[in-house]
Formats: structure tokens, C-alpha cells, sequence
């Protein structure tokens, strides 16, 4: 960010912080869209159940000296990669990431994903925070920002705590480390999977390519010009059946030529009233 | 050498752009990877081939470190339980190479293969050729076999095909790590055998994934799957034994309705054998139809076909439910029935004949297991407290010897030795290191757990209780020639100084759950507490009590034969992390155990032992710029203190450390 670009964030901080959010906030998303821009399908493998990425709930909770994310899928969380043996926190498919824009001002902040998400935010919805979720401890985690978005690093916040409660994931994040929450606040909570061995530049997300595999999801392109976002929310977030159009629509923006070069999809926040 | 990924390495192909860059911009390829892109870049110039684009690879090196206060010498703890060789030791350090290939055919079809370099050299073996294998090492580079010579082997090679046909998905034709099914029937095989079985599946799916199939024919493998842990090589009933044709199959149904799934996986293994009454049969007991005397053997006729005869064959069928349509309330139910035929013709009485070591009772059996488990998240508006109910009951002849043999755990309870509780007798503590997990069989076990666990920031509460009967309790049940005891049945296992041949004392197998005479029953009582200190550079206290009340009557009609055994200790971990790469950790564990009548037999009457361990333990983890360095070093203090035997010091100081990198 440049210098102008961090006063405008400190002067939205500095407001936000005057209008401090206290309580719940929620957010639900329709259930059976968990095909990315609409055509993406899970990888073959018995272990990705139907509706481990279908994001349905993401619940904020920022009331307490902590935040904390509650993000529930349509199905049980299962671990079928024995995760507390690598140090995880009982799942081992999903990996969340929860954009936070703390200003909704054109040009302030962060205009890409995390490496691996191949998406972009809209001009007014660029990101200050990034929250993750994702089954690997916090010190693989350090260690791949550090390798791949280092650019990003200071403004990616890992949780204090993860637990897994049936259907739901609940990390806890230090409020010191989000911010205050405040009123108008956009959110966006973008699905992946977890994948413990990242292609080069991907940040342990799996890829996307044009047929499924194994271990890869399909319906995609083999370049790195699409979506690989599994599921997200969209439009007011209230889980409206219009809202999966939405998320196909959006996800679905990008470009791709015959060599991988295009434009990636630009996705918005969701900004509770 | 056992080690573990963090997840199952992406198989499929298709990304163009990653092979691509693999092959460019190595700057110093090794001479496999350099000769696979120079053939595939040939490969790609020539008309008819595929392009170089059309596969992607990766790699992986292991190195480990293992030392230890005695004189073996060897790269890992537990190695081979019953076949001597030369790789399994306390002393040592060896690396290890791994090459994945990954390919995509056409639109439908893709392959990968994995090719890695064997375990079992050290570094000081300096050049190991592996081209004669001597009885005794000696210094002509080629002593050691071929598990000291670094040789890559192909460990694994598959085929997918994805053809466009309504309800089919996918066509898997090689190797498997059999995660299809459940650790009831056939299960996840462990991680160091994960390319190792080979088979062909075929899957598809309808409705969206409402309604899921799966159908296989998997290799039956020959060295452990069956009775006496072989198909029949081996086996002393067999002169010309027949393991080509042994196959498991199996079968799952998946229906996946809103907030309810149902489950139905059925599975058999069939192990065949000549029929050596057939006249067309390898060593053929009447080749020419005549008996002794000479005289024609009616019915008997060559007809250039052999008759085969299932030795063993076992069929397993289980059913679960899971329903989540209540909120905050996870509701699971698992019911198993499973059948064992033992043809005693082709099997050797290993209980009678191999001191009670043994994979399951030497008869046919029917019986079946379930578990009920409730999980309640915040119930009563008790924030963050949560509660998880168990029932379980394992059948005392339910005989699943292709079910999970370790690395999953089948009940919540955190058992007897810590690890996890498997469904059948075919548990396998063997190739790992003494610093991983132990499985223990859960054959008869009949009780419940309770675990309630609260999250009171910043201090974190779980406790669980359990009960456990046991369905194999009984009064002179035939250990000689029927039910396997695995020859040491008495005692609290200990696991952290363990051998396979109890020259240690080391107390009851973790496969023993038959005795001649049992009235035994277990409470477990484990309390964990975590202590989160943001002040102190989250810095993270973890202390854990348990306890373990095991009684058993053993002989009914006395009582000075009753074991009493009361079991506790305590272990503290303090782990902080150091800056964003390093964690650093430190612990210690202290156990007593009491136990009367621990040790003896009838006759000659039992005796109590007394013991105390302490242990006391640093760990070190340094992730950094793609590598992952690993390290623990502790030291084991165990004195025994036995009634009539001599008692019995340890002190052990060992060290593990790993390196590991992968692109």
C-alpha cells in the first residue's frame, strides 16, 4: 500500500473504531452452489463427500476480546487425512478464507486473493484482512505466506484456535490482529480445499483444471486463468436461491485464451446493512 | 522408514503450465529428472507422441536421524516383527528419493506412477551397490543387499479413465491406498504399504451425488492377508501353494440425503487353493486317476481344468447412518456382521502350532460389532461446552483380518494405550519409530464413553470417561487350539519400551484379548487441560491425567489369581513458538503402575509389579522456505519392581530427527 492508500486505511480504522459493531453478525449462502462459476466438480476421491465445500453459514462474532468465524457446510466436517497426526485441528478438506474490506473505498487495499484463488476483488471491495481457516498449523501456514505472498503477509491473520462442531468450523482470531469491528465492513468468504502439497505458486489450495482427478477438481481450465473458488457468498448473503446465479455469474467473469493468458473474475464483498 | 504426508499428493495431470515450467527451469536437474525431460521433449517433437505438456511430476527427499544409548544399528525402531533384516535399528542415518509422474492421456484417460529409492541404507555405508547380499557385512560394497544399494523401485502405477457414460465416473485400474471402504472391512492400508496393493475400481454417481457406487476387485496381498498372515505361502498344510488367483472384492452404496446419509459397503476376500484331488492339479495326489493299489478312482478324470478350494474366505458387511438434521447434533450408527471359514485342510493351526500367534480363531465364525455415537455441540445453551456419547460393542468373534490394521482408531475413547483401537487382530506395530503411535485390537470390547470438553478461554477442559466389559469374557476358553492369545497376554502394555519379543517384560500384546479364564473389566479416566498464555509469547501448557482401574477375575472358582491393576500418570508439554518458522517444546510424563497378580500362571501363581517411569522429552519443529525439520530427543527412566523376578532398570536416552522437502 502506499502512503496515501494507508491513510485513507487509518482514517476508515479510526472511524470504524467510533462505530464499533457489537453482537453476531450472519451471513448464509443457498446450499447445492458449491460448483464455483457453475460448472466445477469435485475431485474423484471417496473422501470429498458430497457438500464438503457447499458453503451454507458464516457467522462473525466479534462481541468478546476475540473475533470468532463460524463457517458451516452442508455436510459433517469429516478428517479423513488424520489430521492431529500433521498438527491440524480435526478437518482436512476445507480451507476458508474470509476477506474482510474495512473501508469500501475504491483502490484501498488488497485487489487480489491469496495465490491459488485466481480471483480478484472489485475496485471498491479490495481487502485489508484476510482471515484463514484451514486445517494446517500455524507454522506451515507462516512458512507458505512467507514463500508465496509475502506482499500480503502483515494483513493475513491465522487463528488462535480452530475446532471442528459437527457441521461447522469455528476459528477464533485476536481482535488485535483484525481490528475493531465496524459498521460497514464488507465480507467475503471464499471456499478451497485444503491440498498439503501446493503446486509452486498456489498457497495450499488445490487446483482447478479442465477434468477432475484424484485429488484435483474439475470443469475448469488447465491454465491458471479461471476461478478456483469452490463457493462463496454472494449478493446480500441471506442464502437466496438467486444468490448462486450471483456467485455463478461472478466467478464465471474471467477470460482465458488458447495459451492461459486473460482476466481473472472480479468478485464483491457482501456488506450487511 | 514411516513417514506421512500431510495429505494425499495431487494425482491428477493436466496442468500444462506446471510441466512445462518443471522441465525449464531447473537450473540444475538431477540425471533422472534431466533424462525424463529430454525424452519427453524428444517424445514431443515425434508426430505420433504425447506431448510434453501432457505430464507433471514431483519430488521428494527424506532424511532421518536415528539415535539411541545401545549398539543397534539401523534406521528404524520397529521393523519387520517375524523376517529378519538388515534396515531396522536404533543407530543411524539414511535419506530417501521419491519421483512422482503424473500424465494426461487424453481427455479421459490420465496415469501417474511413483518411483522411489528403497530404505535401509546409512549414510556410513558410504557405496552400497546391493549386488550380492553376504552373510556377513564385510567391506566389498556389496555385502548388504539390495536394501542398503538406494536402488529406486517403481512403488506404484495407476490408470484413470473417465468416460463419458451416465452413472460411471471413473475406472481405477492399479495401485490403491484402499481408503474406499471403512476400517471395518477393508481399510485404509498404512501409509508405508500405500502403493503397494493393486486392484480395479469402478465408481459412478447419480442425481447429483445422491445416490453413489463403488464396486472393486482388489489382489489379495500374500504376505499378511490371511490366516497365519499369508495366502498360503508358507503355510506348512501346503505343499504347491496358490496365491495368483486370491482376490478381495468389495462393494459401497452411498445415498446421500438432505441432513441423513446411509452407507452400505460389502466386502469378501477369497483365498484359493489347489485341489489336489483334482488329477490335472500341480502335485496332483492321483495324477493318473489310479489309487495306491492301482486301481481306477471313480469320477476321476483329466480335463486340462484345475479344481480349486477356498482355504479362506471372509465377508464383511457394514451399514451407517449419519444424520445431522437436528442442529448442533451430530447422530452416527454403525452396525457390522462378519463371517470367517477357515478350510483346516490348507491352514495350519498357528494357535496350536505357532504358540498362540495368530490372526483370528481357528474355527468359522459369525458375529457382529456396532457403535452409536452422539455428538452434542453447546447443548442446554452451555456455550462452548460440548459432549460426544458413545456405545460400542465389538463382537468376540467378529473376524475382520483386512480391516484397518493401523492409523485410524474406531472409538472415541483414548484406550488403553494411547494411538488408536482397531477392529481386528490383524493390528500392525511394526515399520514405525518409537516416537509413533500404538494400535491396540478391540475384539469383545463391550461399554461407553462420555467425553465432555469446554472451551473457557484461555483455558481449555476435556474429560472422558469410559467403561468397558468384555464380550470375550469366558471360563475355560480353548487358548491351545482355538482363540489366539499371542503367547503374552498379562500386564499393561508398555509402549514406549517395547520389543516384539517381550525380552523386556513389556507386558500383554496389543493383539491379546483371548484368555483361558476372564472376568475383566476396565474403567479409563483421562482428563486433559490446555493453557493458552498470549502474555507469555503464546507460549502453550498442555497437562494430561489418566487413569486406568483394569481388574480381571481371571479363574473364577479362586480368587488368588485376581489381577487389580491401577494405572495413572501425568504428562506436561510446554510449547512455544519461536518467531514464525521455529516451536520449540518441552515435557515431561510420570507413571506409576500397581499391579497385583500381574505376571504368573496357574500353577505356579502370580506376582505383583510395581513400576514407575518417568520420561522426560524436547521437541523442535523449523518449517522453513518449503522444508520441514523435526526433532525430538528423550529420555526414559523405567524401574520395575517384580514380586518374585529379579527387578528390572531402564534408562534410555533417544533422539529422532527428520528432514524433509518436497517440489
Amino acid at each position: 500500500m502506499n502512503a496515501k492508500v494507508s491513510t485513507a486505511v487509518l482514517l476508515a480504522l479510526l472511524f470504524a473504531a467510533g462505530t464499533a459493531v457489537a453482537g453476531e453478525l450472519e451471513f448464509k449462502d443457498p446450499s447445492g452452489d458449491d460448483k464455483g462459476h457453475g460448472k466445477l466438480v469435485y475431485p474423484t476421491d471417496k473422501a470429498y463427500q458430497k457438500g464438503s465445500f457447499d458453503l451454507v453459514g458464516v457467522t462473525i462474532d466479534a462481541s468478546g476480546g476475540d473475533v470468532e468465524v463460524t463457517v458451516e457446510f452442508a455436510s459433517k466436517v469429516e478428517d479423513p487425512w488424520d489430521s492431529k497426526s500433521w498438527g491440524g485441528h480435526g478437518f482436512s478438506l476445507q480451507f476458508v478464507q474470509l476477506y474482510i474490506d474495512q473501508d469500501h473505498k475504491a483502490g484501498s487495499g488488497h485487489g487480489s486473493a491469496l495465490p491459488g484463488m485466481n480471483v480478484d476483488f472489485a475496485e471498491t471491495a479490495r481487502w485489508e484482512k484476510v482471515l484463514l481457516i484451514s486445517p494446517q498449523p500455524n507454522s506451515r501456514l507462516k512458512s507458505e505466506i512467507g514463500q508465496k505472498a509475502k506482499a500480503q503477509g502483515k494483513d493475513i491473520v491465522l487463528p488462535k484456535k480452530v475446532k471442528v462442531r459437527g457441521k461447522k468450523i469455528v476459528a477464533t482470531f485476536k481482535a488485535s490482529e483484525v481490528g475493531t469491528w465496524a459498521k460497514g465492513w464488507g465480507v467475503q468468504a471464499l471456499v478451497q480445499s485444503n491440498e498439503g502439497y501446493p503446486t509452486k505458486e498456489d498457497l495450499l489450495s488445490r487446483k482447478v483444471n479442465e477434468y477432475e482427478g484424484e485429488h484435483r477438481f474439475g470443469g475448469g481450465n488447465d491454465f491458471d486463468c479461471d476461478s478456483h473458488v469452490i463457493d462463496m457468498l454472494a449478493g446480500a448473503g441471506k442464502g437466496e436461491a438467486g444468490e448462486a446465479k450471483a456467485q455463478y455469474t461472478a466467478l464465471g467473469g474471467f477470460t482465458c485464451d488458447a495459451s492461459g493468458k486473460g482476466a481473472r473474475a472480479k468478485i464483491d464483498m457482501v456488506y450487511p446493512q | 522408514m514411516t513417514h506421512r504426508l500431510l495429505s494425499p499428493r495431487d494425482r491428477s495431470s493436466g496442468a500444462r503450465n506446471a510441466s512445462s515450467r518443471a522441465c525449464g527451469t531447473w537450473r540444475r536437474p538431477s540425471v533422472v529428472v534431466a533424462a525424463l525431460c529430454g525424452a519427453a521433449i524428444l517424445a514431443a517433437s515425434a508426430p505420433a507422441s504425447a506431448d510434453i505438456a501432457n505430464f507433471d511430476m514431483a519430488g521428494n527427499i527424506y532424511t532421518k536421524w536415528l539415535y539411541r544409548n545401545n549398539d543397534n544399528q539401523g534406521i528404524l525402531s520397529y521393523g519387520n516383527p517375524f523376517w529378519p533384516e538388515n534396515f531396522s535399528g536404533d543407530n543411524g542415518v539414511g535419506s530417501e528419493f521419491e519421483l512422482k509422474l503424473m500424465g494426461t492421456v487424453s481427455e479421459f484417460v490420465e496415469a501417474d506412477v511413483r518411483l522411489k529409492s528403497r530404505y535401509g541404507s546409512v549414510w556410513q555405508d558410504f557405496f552400497e551397490n546391493g549386488n550380492v547380499s553376504y552373510d556377513e557385512p564385510n567391506t566389498s560394497a556389496e555385502s548388504l543387499g539390495l536394501d542398503h544399494g538406494e536402488y529406486v523401485k517403481l512403488r506404484g502405477y495407476r490408470v484413470l479413465i473417465r468416460p463419458p457414460y451416465p452413472y460411471l465416473d471413473q475406472v481405477a485400474v492399479g495401485s490403491t491406498d484402499l481408503s474406499m471402504f471403512n476400517p471395518w472391512s477393508i481399510g485404509k492400508i498404512r501409509y508405508t504399504d500405500r502403493d503397494n496393493t493393486k486392484g480395479v475400481f469402478v465408481q459412478g454417481s447419480g442425481g447429483d451425488r445422491t445416490f453413489e457406487w463403488l464396486a472393486g476387485a482388489i489382489a489379495l496381498p500374500k504376505l499378511w492377508a490371511g490366516p497365519g498372515w499369508t495366502t498360503g505361502l508358507g503355510d506348512q498344510a501346503l505343499d504347491h501353494p496358490l496365491w495368483a488367483k486370491d482376490w478381495a472384492y468389495g462393494t459401497r452404496l452411498d445415498l446421500n440425503l438432505d441432513d441423513i446419509t446411509f452407507t452400505l459397503v460389502g466386502t469378501t476376500t477369497l483365498d484359493y487353493e489347489i485341489n489336489r484331488a483334482d488329477p490335472d492339479a500341480t502335485g496332483a495326489l492321483y495324477p493318473n486317476c489310479e489309487d495306491q493299489l492301482g486301481d481306477p478312482i471313480p469320477g476321476c478324470e483329466r480335463d486340462h481344468a484345475v479344481d480349486l478350494d477356498e482355504r479362506y474366505t471372509n465377508t464383511v458387511g457394514t451399514a451407517e447412518i449419519q444424520f445431522d438434521g437436528i442442529d448442533d447434533v451430530s447422530l452416527h450408527v454403525l452396525g457390522a456382521v462378519a463371517t470367517s471359514n477357515i478350510d483346516k485342510r490348507y491352514v495350519t493351526n498357528g494357535v496350536a502350532d505357532n504358540a498362540g500367534v495368530f490372526p483370528m480363531p481357528y474355527k468359522d465364525t459369525v458375529d457382529g460389532s456396532a457403535r452409536v455415537r452422539a455428538e452434542l455441540y453447546e447443548p442446554f445453551g452451555m456455550g462452548d461446552v460440548n459432549v460426544q456419547l458413545e456405545y460400542f460393542y465389538i463382537g468376540p468373534e467378529y473376524v475382520s483380518h483386512f480391516a484397518a490394521r493401523r492409523e485410524a482408531d474406531v472409538l472415541l475413547t483414548d484406550g488403553l494405550i494411547e494411538g488408536g483401537q482397531l477392529p481386528t487382530l490383524n493390528v500392525a506395530n511394526e515399520f514405525q519409530d518409537f516416537d509413533e503411535p500404538f494400535y491396540e485390537s478391540v475384539i469383545g470390547w463391550h461399554g461407553g464413553t462420555g467425553i465432555v470438553s469446554a472451551d473457557l478461554d484461555p483455558v481449555t477442559l476435556k474429560f472422558e470417561q469410559t467403561a468397558i466389559g468384555y464380550a470375550t469374557n469366558a471360563q475355560g476358553r480353548d487358548v491351545d487350539s482355538v482363540f489366539p492369545d499371542f503367547l503374552h497376554s498379562e500386564g499393561f502394555t508398555d509402549t514406549v519400551l517395547f520389543d516384539y519379543a517381550n525380552v523386556l517384560d513389556r507386558g500383554r500384546d496389543p493383539r491379546s484379548v483371548y484368555r483361558k479364564n476372564q472376568e475383566r473389566f476396565t474403567t479409563v479416566s483421562v482428563l486433559w487441560t490446555g493453557l493458552a498464555l498470549e502474555a507469555l509469547a503464546d507460549l502453550q501448557v498442555d497437562f494430561k491425567l489418566k487413569y486406568i482401574r483394569d481388574t480381571d477375575g481371571r479363574d473364577a472358582s479362586r480368587q488368588d489369581d485376581n489381577y487389580a491393576a491401577d494405572i495413572a500418570y501425568g504428562q506436561l508439554t510446554l510449547t512455544l513458538p519461536v518467531g514464525d518458522e521455529l516451536t520449540v517444546g518441552l515435557g515431561g510424563q510420570y507413571d506409576v503402575w500397581l499391579e497385583e497378580n500381574r505376571s504368573g500362571n496357574e500353577s505356579a501363581g502370580y506376582q505383583d509389579y510395581d513400576t514407575t517411569r518417568v520420561r522426560a522429552f524436547t521437541t523442535l519443529k523449523w518449517v522453513f522456505g518449503g522444508a520441514e525439520f523435526a526433532y525430538i530427543i528423550e529420555y526414559v527412566h523405567k524401574e520395575q519392581e517384580r514380586e518374585l523376578d529379579d527387578d528390572q532398570v531402564f534408562n534410555v536416552l533417544r533422539s529422532k530427527a527428520t528432514l524433509g522437502v518436497s517440489w
